[in-house]
C-alpha cells in the first residue's frame, strides 16, 4: 500500500466506525461506504479481495446456516416451548431469568459457533422477558457477551481461541487443563456485576400466571424432521472435522442450512423464498463489509513490524509482552473483527518469541508444536483478549451485531451506545480477571 | 431486519453466496508482493545488520554490499529505479520473522539455503548468491593447525544458525568433545576471541575475515584452519506461495549471472542490448513482450538491473574481491565455466 493508502485505510475505519458509534448511517450502510471508499482508491488488488472474501466467506456462512435452521424452527413452536419452561423456571425472578440465561447460554457456546447459538436462543429470551414484562435490550445484550465468553471454555468454543490454539498445537484436553478455568471465570465475573448494570431486570418480581398451560407443538412431523436437521448440525459441528473429508464448521453450516430448506420445501409448511427473505441479510452484509475493511487494515503494515518491535520495547520480558498484548489486541477485537486480527497477531507473537529467542526459528513454521509451557501465557493472553474484546462494543463480534439485528427485528434496535453502557464495564472486568489468570499461569508455569 | 429485500437481496445473495463459496472451495491463498511493491512504490529488503561486504550502511548513509546491490538489482528491475529500497536492517534472530510477517519483501542476508527452512517455515530460496564454507579463525600464535586441535578447547560460534548446529555434528561424528561459546553476534564473538575467550571462532569464510582484518595487532595475528566442515549455499528468501514474486527474484539473479557468462557489464549493457540475440544468447529475448507482460515487469528489466549494479562478478569484485578491502578469492563463485559453482539457465 502507498502512503496515501494506508492513510485511506485509517481514515475510512475511523469514520464507519464513527458513523456508527453516533448514529449518523445504518450499520450496513456505513460499511458498504467504507468498503467502496477503499476500492475507489484501489486498496484492495484482485488477490487482496479475493483473500478478504474468502476470509469473510467462513463466518458468514456460520451465520447464514444459524439464520436458515433457526428460522425453519420458528412454525414449529419449539421457541415457544423452550421459553415456556424456561419462563417456569424463572419463578417470575429477573434475578432467575439472568442466571438462568448464563446457565442456558454458556454450556452451548462452549461447542457451537457464538453467533450461531444467539440466533436458535435469542427468540427464546426475548418471549421470556417479554412475559416478564422486562426490556429485551439487556438480556439479549448480555446473551451476545456470555456467548462470546463461553468461547474460551473449550478449545473449540470460539474461532479465535481454535485459531490460536491449533496454532501452537494445543490440543483439547490441554486446553481444558491450562485455560478453561480462565474461561469459567471470565464467565464467573460477570455474576457480581449483573446487580449493577442490570438492576432493572435484576430486582423484577413477577407473579405468574398459575394456571398457563403449556402450548402444543403444531406439526410434530414437521418440527421432529427441524430438530433432526439441527442435532445433525451440532454433531457435526462437534466431530466433522474428524471425518475422513474433513468438515469444517461452515461446510457443516451451509449443510444444514440445505437441508432445512428442504424440509421446508417437501413439507410446504411455507415457500422457501419466505425464508430466504427472512434471514438477515443486513447482519451479513455489515460483517462482509467489515471483514473486507480489517482485511485491509492489516495490509496497511502497521501490525507486521509489531514482532521486532515488541522485542525493542520490552525485550525477553514475556509477561510484559503477555500484558501488553492482552490490552492491545482486546482493544482491537473491541472493532474489529477479532478472527483476521489474531490471526495477524499469531504471526506477530511467534515472530517475538523467534526474535527474542525463546524458540528457534523453525517454530514460524505451521507444523511445530514443540512450544514450550513457558510461552503459554502469551498465547492464553491472546486468546482471552480476541475472545472478550469483542464484548465490548456492538461490532466488536459477529454475535452482538446478529443479537443487534434480532431485538430490531421485535422492535428494539440497540444502538452502538446502549451496547457499550452494558459491554465495556462488563469487558474491563472481565479483562482484569484474565490478566489475573495469565499472571497466575505464568506463575504455574514457573 | 428487512431493509434489502426482493431484488435486492437476491443480489446480496448472489454476492454472499460468491463469498461463502469461496470459502468453501477454500481458495489457494496466493501472495501478492509484487503488487504491494508497485502500489508502495518501494522495496523492502531484509539486510544483515552490518556484515562487511554484504550489507553494511557507512557514515554517508549509504548503504554497500553484495546483498544490498542484489536488493538494488531488484528494485531496479521491478521498479524502475535502483534507489527505491527500503532497508531493513535485521539481526539473525529477526529475519524470519520479519519475512513471514510480511514486513519485508525479499531476504537477501547472507542466509543459507536449508531444506529445514523451506520444509518448515514456509520459505523459496530463489538461488544463489554467495557459496562459503564453514571455517575456524584461531589465533597465530597458537599451535593449532587441524580440527582435531581444538578437542576440548573453548569454541565461539553464533548461536540460532546452521553454524551451532554443524560445529555440533562435526564433533560428534568425529568423536571430539565441544566446549561451545555461544555468543549472539560477529561482533561479540570477535571480542570474546580476541579476549582470549575462545580458541577458535567458527563461522562462514566471510565473516572470518572480516573478524580478522579487524583483529587488533593486524590480521597477521589471526590464521584460518584449512579445513572447512559445511557448505554453504546463501541466497534471497522469500515466502511460499507467492510465485510470481519468486519467479522474478530468481531470474534477477540469473540475469546478473547470465550477464557475466556472456561480458555483459554496467558499461556496455547499453551497447550490448541493441545487438541481436546471436551475440547475448537469448538474454534479451523476449517475442512481443510476452515474457516481461507475463512477469509484470517492464520490457527493459533486465537492463535496468544491470546498469544499476552491474553484472554478477562485478558485484562480487566491488563488493567482496580485490576491490574491497576483504580481498576474497572468487573461489566456488566462478562461473561454471572457470571453475565455480556459478551457472544460469537458458533465457
Amino acid at each position: 500500500m502507498s502512503e496515501l493508502q494506508v492513510a485511506v485505510t485509517l481514515l475510512a475505519f475511523a469514520g464507519v466506525i464513527i458513523a456508527i458509534a453516533f448514529n449518523w448511517l445504518d450499520m450496513a450502510l456505513a460499511a458498504l461506504l467504507g468498503v467502496s471508499v477503499m476500492l475507489v482508491f484501489g486498496i484492495f488488488t484482485h488477490q487482496e479481495f479475493m483473500n478478504a472474501a474468502q476470509t469473510a466467506g467462513g463466518s458468514l456462512s456460520l451465520l447464514f446456516g444459524g439464520m436458515v435452521v433457526a428460522r425453519t424452527l420458528a412454525p414449529t413452536g419449539l421457541f415457544e416451548q423452550v421459553g415456556f419452561l424456561f419462563l417456569r423456571a424463572t419463578g417470575g425472578s429477573g434475578k432467575r431469568f439472568l442466571l438462568g440465561l448464563i446457565v442456558l447460554v454458556a454450556p452451548i457456546c462452549a461447542f457451537l459457533p457464538n453467533a450461531t447459538a444467539v440466533i436458535l436462543l435469542a427468540p427464546i429470551i426475548i418471549r421470556v422477558a417479554k412475559a416478564l414484562d422486562v426490556d429485551f435490550v439487556g438480556p439479549i445484550v448480555l446473551t451476545a457477551i456470555i456467548s462470546n465468553s463461553s468461547g474460551m471454555l473449550t478449545l473449540v468454543g470460539d474461532p479465535a481461541t481454535f485459531l490460536v490454539g491449533s496454532s501452537v498445537g494445543i490440543t483439547f484436553g490441554h486446553y481444558l487443563m491450562r485455560v478453561s478455568l480462565g474461561g469459567v471465570l471470565a464467565v464467573l465475573v460477570l455474576i457480581p456485576l449483573l446487580p449493577f448494570v442490570m438492576k432493572d431486570v435484576w430486582r423484577i418480581r413477577r407473579v405468574l400466571p398459575a394456571e398457563e398451560t403449556r402450548k402444543k407443538l403444531e406439526r410434530p412431523g414437521f418440527c421432529l424432521l427441524s430438530l433432526l436437521v439441527l442435532v445433525v448440525m451440532i454433531l457435526l459441528f462437534l466431530f466433522g472435522e474428524e471425518l475422513p473429508f474433513h468438515l469444517v464448521p461452515p461446510s457443516v453450516s451451509i449443510i444444514g442450512a440445505s437441508l432445512a430448506l428442504l424440509i421446508i420445501y417437501c413439507s410446504k409448511v411455507e415457500p422457501v423464498d419466505a425464508v430466504v427473505r427472512d434471514v438477515d441479510w443486513k447482519t451479513l452484509v455489515f460483517l462482509a463489509c467489515m471483514f473486507l475493511m480489517v482485511e485491509a487494515f492489516t495490509r496497511t503494515g502497521l501490525l507486521q513490524s509489531l514482532s521486532r518491535n515488541l522485542y525493542v520495547w520490552f525485550g525477553t520480558d514475556m509477561l510484559v509482552v503477555a500484558m501488553v498484548l492482552l490490552a492491545g489486541v482486546a482493544a482491537a477485537s473491541s472493532v474489529l473483527a477479532n478472527i483476521p486480527v489474531v490471526a495477524a497477531m499469531i504471526l506477530v507473537v511467534k515472530g517475538y518469541l523467534v526474535a527474542a529467542q525463546f524458540v528457534p526459528e523453525i517454530a514460524l513454521g505451521p507444523a511445530f508444536t514443540s512450544w514450550p509451557e513457558s510461552t503459554l501465557p502469551v498465547f492464553v493472553a491472546m486468546m482471552f483478549a480476541g475472545t472478550l474484546g469483542g464484548n465490548a462494543t456492538l461490532i466488536g463480534a459477529s454475535a452482538n451485531v446478529v443479537g443487534a439485528g434480532i431485538s430490531a427485528s421485535h422492535g428494539r434496535p440497540i444502538s452502538f451506545g446502549t451496547f457499550a453502557r452494558y459491554g465495556v464495564p462488563l469487558t474491563l472486568c472481565q479483562l482484569v480477571m484474565s490478566s489475573l489468570y495469565v499472571i497466575a499461569l505464568r506463575w504455574f508455569l514457573s | 431486519m428487512r431493509l434489502l429485500i426482493n431484488r435486492n437481496s437476491l443480489l446480496l445473495s448472489l454476492m454472499l453466496g460468491a463469498l461463502m463459496a469461496l470459502f468453501v472451495c477454500g481458495l489457494a491463498k496466493a501472495g501478492d508482493s509484487l503488487e504491494g511493491i508497485k502500489s508502495r512504490g518501494s522495496l523492502r529488503c531484509g539486510v544483515s545488520d552490518g556484515v562487511d561486504g554484504f550489507s553494511v550502511k557507512g557514515p554517508d548513509g549509504h548503504w554497500r554490499g553484495m546483498d544490498v546491490d542484489f536488493c538494488r538489482a531488484l528494485s531496479a528491475a521491478v521498479l524502475g529505479d535502483k534507489a527505491k529500497v527500503i532497508f531493513v536492517p535485521l539481526r539473525t534472530s529477526e529475519r524470519f520473522p520479519a519475512l513471514k510477517s510480511g514486513d519485508i519483501d525479499v531476504l537477501v542476508r547472507n542466509t543459507t539455503w536449508t531444506l529445514e527452512r523451506e520444509a518448515t517455515l514456509e520459505v523459496l530460496f530463489a538461488g544463489t548468491l554467495y557459496y562459503d564454507g564453514q571455517g575456524f579463525l584461531v589465533p597465530g600464535k597458537s599451535a593449532v593447525t587441524g580440527l582435531s586441535q581444538l578437542d576440548g578447547k573453548t569454541i565461539c560460534v553464533i548461536g540460532k544458525t546452521t553454524h551451532e548446529a554443524d560445529l555440533k555434528a562435526v564433533f560428534h561424528n568425529r568423536n571430539l568433545h565441544l566446549s561451545a561459546l555461544v555468543v549472539e553476534s560477529q561482533e561479540k564473538a570477535a571480542q570474546a576471541l580476541f579476549a582470549g575467550q575462545c580458541a577458535a571462532f567458527t563461522s562462514e569464510s566471510f565473516q572470518l575475515k572480516e573478524v580478522q582484518l579487524k583483529a587488533p595487532g593486524g590480521p597477521a595475528q589471526f590464521t584460518m584452519l584449512p579445513e572447512y566442515i559445511s557448505k554453504d549455499a546463501e541466497g534471497p528468501v522469500v515466502r511460499r506461495g507467492d510465485d510470481e514474486w519468486f519467479t522474478i527474484v530468481r531470474w534477477v539473479l540469473f540475469t546478473l549471472i547470465r550477464a557475466e557468462e556472456l561480458g555483459i557489464t554496467q558499461n556496455n549493457v547499453q551497447s550490448r542490448q541493441g545487438r541481436g540475440s546471436g551475440s547475448s544468447q537469448g538474454l534479451w529475448s523476449d517475442e512481443d513482450g510476452l515474457i516481461s507482460r507475463s512477469l509484470q515487469l517492464q520490457p527493459d528489466w533486465k537492463v535496468r538491473a544491470l546498469e544499476a549494479v552491474g553484472n554478477y562478478g562485478e558485484m562480487f569484485e566491488r563488493n567482496l574481491g580485490e576491490g574491497s578491502p576483504l580481498k576474497l578469492e572468487r573461489g566456488m563463485n566462478r562461473l561454471y565455466d572457470r571453475g565455480g559453482l556459478m551457472y544460469s539457465p537458458s533465457f
